[in-house]
């Protein structure tokens, strides 16, 4: 047999397989230590075939199954089982889980230092909960005691200011309150005399009423606690 | 593990579970074939997804003497990627510049080393282009015989074309991805 480059082209697979028969092995052989280009093929191929060993099969998306199994039987429900409750795992694991933490030790730490005693310096006997307790209800006191001084004090500046101080409810009068006409002067003594007191008591309501409505107090304390 | 062919009897009972066991057994095998055979993760997602969806309606024509059920499920997913290729023919006419340098979609990932994983991704990833550059027929045929590593009679059965010419395609399949793979610098050192 004339075994030529179109043949051993042709057999390669088989060779390859081992099916060929033992002459023509010899004769593949023959041809493909003397012709280069074949020579070349051979390793080529061979060269190949090893390679493709060592492709490992691709593994498939791990939704595709699921996806394949919900076109088919329809949506299934979600799985019933313990894992469920642990859904929620992962997600303490995402940044931004810890930042919030790392806020509320942060707040945590500014508090404590605030209402920690001995001007933030703690020892272990602070951090019992008798201390805490006791160190709590005494910030909740002192705190209470320096709001009531605080609107006591209040009460007594607008008092004062108020019967002493500028009118300010003359002052930021509107121009429709009618006032008295000038030219009926009025000559009674008395009635001149008794318009202080008036415009004052008027003033010391206006003057409230000036300074109430801000500070969100409620109008019938305000108007008691001055009568 | 209880064979194929039980559980195609359970399946055909209406069995949920049954159905589910033969998915999970042959996913890996579809979308291996169809991603060889396109090159492209989505559409293998896809076609694989249309393979098993195609089998849940068929499965009752399915008989042992088509041979094993890989053999069939294989038929079944060739003529799939046969459709799929005459349909975007049209696509890779126009997308020349594409099918001369296809893009892998994804990496995929089995658990080894860095290196090892690298030399592993950089190979599949020259084999699938070679594979993109032989003709279909050819292309089907090496990778049904080895990378499914199915046998010359299943291939047969699969293509419906005589032994011989499963031998013939495979034969010049190989080689002619051999030159391909020299040219792309896999070559033997």
């Amino acid at each position: 047999m004339n075994w030529n480059c179109a043949i051993t082209e042709e057999r390669l697979t088989d060779y390859l397989d081992g099916i060929l028969a033992p002459e023509e092995t010899a004769a593949f052989s023959a041809h493909t230590a003397t012709c280069a280009a074949c020579a070349t093929m051979l390793a080529e191929v061979n060269h190949l075939m090893s390679q493709m060993e060592l492709v490992e099969p691709l593994d498939p998306p791990a939704h595709l199954t699921a996806k394949i199994l919900d076109s088919t039987l329809g949506p299934r429900e979600e799985a019933a089982d313990w894992r469920k409750w642990f859904d929620w795992v992962p997600v303490i694991w995402q940044p931004r889980v810890g930042m919030g933490l790392a806020t509320v030790a942060a707040s945590v730490a500014i508090l404590f230092h605030a209402f920690a005693p001995a001007g933030g310096r703690v020892s272990l006997a602070d951090l019992s909960p008798a201390s805490i307790v006791h160190s709590a209800n005494r910030q909740v006191h002192l705190t209470y005691a320096h709001g009531v001084k605080f609107v006591n004090d209040l009460r007594v500046v607008y008092e004062i200011e108020s019967r002493l101080g500028p009118q300010p409810a003359q002052m930021n009068a509107p121009a429709s309150v009618p006032q008295p006409p000038p030219s009926q002067p009025s000559n009674d003594p008395h009635e001149k005399s008794g318009a202080v007191p008036h415009s004052g008591r008027r003033s010391v309501t206006g003057g409230l009423m000036a300074f109430d409505e801000p500070a969100g107090w409620p109008d019938g304390n305000t108007t008691r606690s001055l009568r | 593990m209880e064979p194929d062919a039980q559980l195609i009897q359970s399946c055909l009972r209406g069995d949920g579970p049954a159905w589910e066991e033969l998915v999970r057994r042959h996913t890996r095998r579809v979308y291996n074939l169809c991603y060889r055979f396109t090159g492209n993760g989505t559409a293998a997602e896809d076609l694989t997804q249309e393979v098993f969806i195609r089998v849940y309606r068929t499965l009752g024509s399915y008989q042992a003497v088509y041979g094993a059920f890989p053999t069939w499920l294989t038929s079944v997913t060739r003529n799939m990627l046969v459709d799929h290729y005459r349909r975007t023919r049209r696509d890779r006419l126009t997308d020349s510049i594409d099918d001369a340098m296809p893009q892998l979609e994804e990496t995929h990932s089995p658990v080894r080393s860095p290196d090892r994983q690298l030399q592993a991704n950089e190979l599949s990833e020259k084999l699938q282009q070679g594979l993109a550059k032989l003709s279909p027929e050819l292309r089907e045929a090496v990778i049904l015989r080895d990378l499914q590593e199915l046998e010359y009679s299943e291939i047969r059965a699969v293509l419906q074309v005589p032994e011989g010419t499963v031998k013939s395609r495979i034969n010049r399949g190989r080689i002619e991805l051999a030159r391909v793979l020299s040219e792309m610098g896999v070559r033997p050192a």
